[in-house]
């Protein structure tokens, strides 16, 4: 299997500009509050989902899953459901076409379609291809099974045990620990006035977007297309590609409209590839979607992790040594559980050390999860940078402040494109009334109230390859064609409106044509929290280059110096004739040739610096020192991901991360049987994301609006992850503010806070 | 997905009654319970007998004598807004309106409430426990944090309802339809502890209905409060929760009932937290007393020790709001 591009060693490029696009220095579309461009097809219903979609001739098909945590597949009998009404295909492992390899380590595969080594519960044993979604429904119940049941794990420290059931040949442990260093931490230790050492605990936590994953796929001849809920259609395809050994060309991946995905739909699911099998097999369209309950199974998670921290800390605030351990499950397939790079990078320290261990349980591969690491490393860091803080008796923002750093220590000492860390900090605590919610002890009956705040910064920030087409049409209205996905962030609205700058198009006058294999160009999935960064400079050179064209054959027609002409509402303009112009609809070379093209690409980023989006977020709580019960009462995130193109998709991130986050701190929690390593909570009901009821109405969102022209053509950064980083952790430290009980544990709720409010009462 | 069954709609009691008579017959009255124990396979149904269009089993009304009477199928948001029961039952009220979620109580009915299937997630689950015919109670040994900490043998659920407790520090009366004839219960009498049977929540026998419920007039001076605790805002049933009633005369509490939810199978009506209250003035030392009594004799298990302290906690602010009429 091809790698995918993120996994590459050296940063994949697309070719450089022509020209390098000075920044734009006023705008007259972009950063302005815009309502999003397919607000209407999204609130009216017209918006075609691939759950809308139905095909003539269309099957319904639905996958088997193991019920058990760890068994080997002995048996598998469909004789039975084959031979059921509006039954057109069963298929299984003993299909040769469905042994296809699937979870890869550098080594190889790991597993296939149906192994029958199922590792966790919700592991794939057979599909069928039917009529109607009731008749495939009563074929999967029609298959009988004969399992070996296996011992299992369900918990990391056991499975890490000498002993321990076998999830995979060669042990449990994901090979190798991650190991980072810089400076001496015993040095650093010794040179330290204070010391805060503690072990923090996150929850796993599951992505539960609105809209569940499936698929629908149709073959013409050789050549299959597939309408995908997925963040990235390029990545579907390939992996198609790869599975079914087809070249791309005949894979076509559309994913126009999807119902959020937090990471979960960055690669492909084993039921898109069951899918199309399915419909070659029966030459029929086949729709597959998995239900809700099996969302809460097998398309990823935020692992659960466990992180010491120690870290020291002169009375001058500055940060003497960190030592970070961190230890978390990846499930039963190859993955990645560390969250330590904010430990190393987000505040200056000289002495550093992270070790981090990840390793196998018998429960569902963990996926790239909304900022995949960072908001377990805030919960643990922002918690004892709080701690720290009271040891040396400065204010959490104050000490903060104190150790800002201007470079990438994790980075080799690069400089940062920029940081607005400290404006996000002081700006947002201005915003927020930080000292006057930090004054005094506030009681309202047994309700205590606290405010507490958390910083943090975010990995990813985008680059190359990203390839856009803009084409300008001789009644001047523009065709925007790109491969980046919209995952519900507003990215169509944000590209349209930099196509709209540059060539003084209404935005009405814009068609997006997008997240399609068969007629966009290729783009890296919407993820990372880069879309804008990657593609929005693509889009911008794009629409330079249709601008370029333009204006040359303006020049022409005008008889002027290709640098004396100006594009300016709909006319070419000579600079200092005001006689000399032509209105774009006059414009003799479009009219010859209907269309003018403009193909852009991303430029490579700086090699000599790094780029990270920063934030900080507050918070202020009530907490019940009866019951344990905790009142969110405001948060406000003040983020610096470089120019805010539009306001209100700007705030939409922020408000919705700082949801998330909720969620995150105080209620999500995936809960494993540790008797049968079964799930007991895979509903809905059962596992609790919050409601309206658990998000304040009081949000703030303080965008630090300072473009980062050092980094892209654009001067943005990403958004949507760093806006769930470090809200969990300004809730813990604002519970703490209000009760002096430090919350090691996400998630915060009465189900512990009521017996640690116990505990403290008992100590006095 | 759920099975296939035939379904039935009753256009009287004694129709419901007869349909029921079936092996396998479901009640059917907002659906909010039944539908999800069908999707998840709980249990099938043979057939579904709504009684949702039977008129009689609705409304709340006054009855002579200054009782108020609630139709079965009165849903749980008619009772939260009903003038007659805010005034009166602020408990009911209180209780019915912290149940669910708005879209669930628009469509659950009283009826359906008190008679709901337990909320255990192994029983809910794909998991043959003790109440469903197997050998094991899962949630003993396994994941308690929602479980019981009195009355749990063999059986470790709590009862999910939030009116039921109220329901039963009010006093009410149940009525019940059946193949035999019609009977009327307390509502304390309604449900039942898993040693007195493992399969079953309530002491309806096969083919009975919940038809109203009669709620007595208020006593003067009747002071009532329904206080639920929760992991979130909405759609959470009660981590514990405590309903009270009671009666204060010349400044003391001359009766009280103190009925606790979200700590054992069946409302659990706690003598000592009302024994801690009768005969006192309402304050911070009452409240502490009656506490102290309402989580005597609690057996945690192992991850719901919380819910002592947690009991407590709410039964103290529930008894303290209390304090002025």
């Amino acid at each position: 299997m091809r790698k995918p591009y993120f996994l590459l060693k050296t940063p994949p490029t697309t070719p450089e500009p022509a020209e390098k696009l000075a920044p734009w220095a006023e705008t007259t579309v972009v950063g302005k509050p815009l309502p999003r461009v397919d607000a209407y097809e999204r609130v009216s219903g017209s918006a075609v989902y691939a759950l809308d979609l139905f095909l003539p001739d269309m099957l319904y098909a639905a996958i088997l899953r193991c019920p058990h945590a760890h068994a080997i597949v002995k048996k598998v009998d469909t004789a039975a459901a084959t031979k059921m009404p509006g039954v057109r295909a069963v298929l299984t492992d003993s299909d040769t076409e469905a042994r296809i390899p699937w979870y890869f380590t550098e080594k190889g595969p790991t597993s296939r379609l149906f192994d029958p080594h199922c590792r966790y519960e919700g592991e794939e044993i057979a599909a069928v291809a039917a009529e109607t979604p009731h008749q495939a429904a009563d074929a999967l119940r029609a298959i009988v099974v004969e399992y070996e049941e296996l011992p299992f794990v369900v918990d990391l420290d056991s499975a890490l045990k000498p002993g321990a059931p076998l999830i995979h040949e060669g042990g449990n442990q994901v090979e190798g620990t991650l190991v980072y260093e810089r400076g001496d931490i015993a040095k650093g230790f010794a040179d330290a006035e204070a010391i805060v050492e503690r072990t923090f605990r996150t929850s796993c936590e599951i992505h539960t977007p609105m809209e569940v994953h499936g698929s629908v796929a149709k073959w013409d001849g050789n050549r299959l297309t597939v309408w995908d809920t997925t963040q990235g259609v390029f990545q579907v395809q390939q992996s198609l590609a790869d599975a079914l050994r087809l070249p791309l060309s005949n894979v076509r991946v559309i994913g126009q409209y999807m119902g959020g995905g937090f990471g979960s739909k960055l690669e492909i699911s084993k039921h898109t590839v069951i899918a199309a099998i399915l419909a070659r097999k029966t030459a029929r369209p086949v729709k597959l979607f998995i239900s809700r309950e099996e969302s809460f199974l097998c398309v990823g998670n935020r692992p659960a992790n466990t992180m010491s921290l120690k870290a020291g800390v002169r009375k001058d605030g500055t940060l003497t040594a960190m030592h970070l351990i961190n230890r978390g499950a990846v499930g039963a397939y190859p993955g990645w559980a560390g969250v330590g790079s904010q430990v190393a990078d987000l505040y200056t320290c000289a002495h550093v050390r992270v070790e981090e261990t990840c390793g196998h349980i018998n429960a569902g591969q963990e996926r790239a999860f909304r900022a995949p690491g960072f908001p377990q490393c805030s919960w643990a860091l922002e918690q004892v940078m709080d701690e720290l803080a009271a040891a040396i008796g400065l204010d959490p923002v104050e000490f903060r402040l104190t150790s800002i750093p201007v470079v990438s220590q994790r980075q080799g000492g690069k400089p940062y494109t920029s940081t607005g860390l400290r404006q996000c900090l002081v700006e947002g605590a201005r915003a927020f009334g930080w000292d006057a919610a930090r004054g005094g002890h506030r009681r309202n009956g047994p309700w205590l109230r606290g405010a507490g705040v958390a910083a943090c910064q975010w990995g990813w920030p985008g680059g190359p390859p990203s390839t856009v087409i803009v084409r300008y049409f001789a009644d001047g209205s523009v065709s925007l064609n790109m491969g980046a996905s919209d995952i519900g962030t507003g990215t169509k609205t944000i590209m349209a409106m930099v196509v709209a700058e540059e060539l003084g198009v209404a935005l009405d006058r814009i068609q997006i044509e997008h997240a399609d294999t068969g007629t966009t160009q290729y783009a890296t999935p919407s993820g990372g929290s880069k879309t804008v960064p990657s593609d929005s400079p693509a889009v911008r050179a794009a629409a330079v280059a249709v601008k370029r064209k333009l204006l040359a054959m303006g020049a022409e027609q005008l008889e002027a110096a290709e640098d004396e002409v100006v594009l300016k509402a709909g006319e070419i303009l000579v600079a200092g004739s005001p006689d000399k112009k032509v209105r774009l609809a006059e414009l003799e070379g479009l009219m010859n040739q209907q269309v003018v093209i403009g193909v852009g690409h991303r430029e490579q980023n700086p090699l000599d610096k790094v780029t990270k989006p920063f934030g900080a977020q507050f918070a202020e709580v009530e907490v019940n020192e009866r019951t344990g019960e905790v009142r969110i009462l405001r948060l406000l995130g003040a983020h610096d991901s470089g120019r805010v193109m539009n306001r209100l998709t700007y705030q939409n991130q922020v408000f919705g991360g700082m949801t998330m986050g909720i969620g995150f701190g105080m209620t999500e929690r995936r809960v494993l049987d540790r008797q049968t390593g079964k799930m007991v909570n895979s509903n809905w009901h059962d596992y609790k994301i919050p409601t309206a009821m658990d998000v304040p109405a009081d949000l703030t969102c303080v965008p630090i609006d300072v473009p980062d022209n050092e980094f892209n053509s654009t001067g943005t950064k990403g958004l949507g992850e760093p806006a769930t980083i470090p809200t969990a952790a300004a809730i813990a430290n604002a519970v703490y503010a209000a009760t002096g009980i430090r919350v090691t544990d996400a998630p915060i709720n009465p189900t512990q806070l009521a017996s640690l409010l116990a505990d403290q009462r008992k100590r006095g | 997905m759920m099975g296939s069954f035939s379904y039935v709609r009753a256009g009287s009691v004694k129709q419901a009654v007869a349909a029921l008579a079936h092996d396998g017959a479901r009640l059917h009255a907002g659906g909010t319970d039944l539908l999800g124990c069908l999707r998840d396979r709980v249990f099938d149904a043979g057939s579904v007998v709504s009684i949702s269009g039977i008129e009689e089993l609705g409304g709340i009304a006054a009855l002579s004598g200054g009782s108020v009477r609630i139709g079965a199928l009165a849903t749980l948001a008619e009772i939260a807004s009903h003038p007659l029961i805010r005034e009166r039952y602020p408990v009911l009220a209180e209780a019915a309106a912290s149940a669910a979620s708005p879209q669930l109580r628009n469509q659950g009915t009283i009826g359906g409430n008190l008679c709901q299937r337990p909320r255990c997630w192994y029983f809910r689950g794909d998991f043959i426990c003790t109440r469903k015919g197997g050998s094991l109670c899962y949630a003993f040994d396994g994941e308690n944090r929602y479980h019981c900490i009195f009355g749990g043998d063999g059986c470790y659920i709590v009862h999910p309802s939030d009116a039921a407790p109220a329901l039963v520090a009010l006093d009410a009366q149940v009525s019940i339809a059946g193949p035999g004839g019609s009977r009327t219960i307390a509502v304390e009498d309604l449900h039942i502890l898993p040693k007195q049977d493992i399969r079953r929540e309530t002491s309806l026998e096969a083919g009975e209905i919940v038809t109203e419920i009669v709620v007595p007039p208020p006593r003067a001076g009747l002071r009532s409060t329904y206080r639920k605790v929760r992991e979130r805002g909405s759609w959470d049933f009660a981590l514990v929760s405590v309903a009270i009633a009671a009666v204060v005369a010349a400044g003391k509490v001359s009766a009280a009932r103190v009925v606790l939810g979200g700590v054992a199978p069946k409302p659990w009506r706690s003598i000592a937290a009302e024994a801690a209250l009768i005969g006192h003035a309402i304050d911070e030392s009452a409240a502490m007393r009656a506490a102290a009594g309402a989580v005597e004799g609690a057996q945690p298990l192992a991850q719901n020790a919380y819910k002592v302290p947690l009991l407590r906690g709410a039964l103290e602010e529930a008894v303290m709001s209390l304090a002025r009429p």
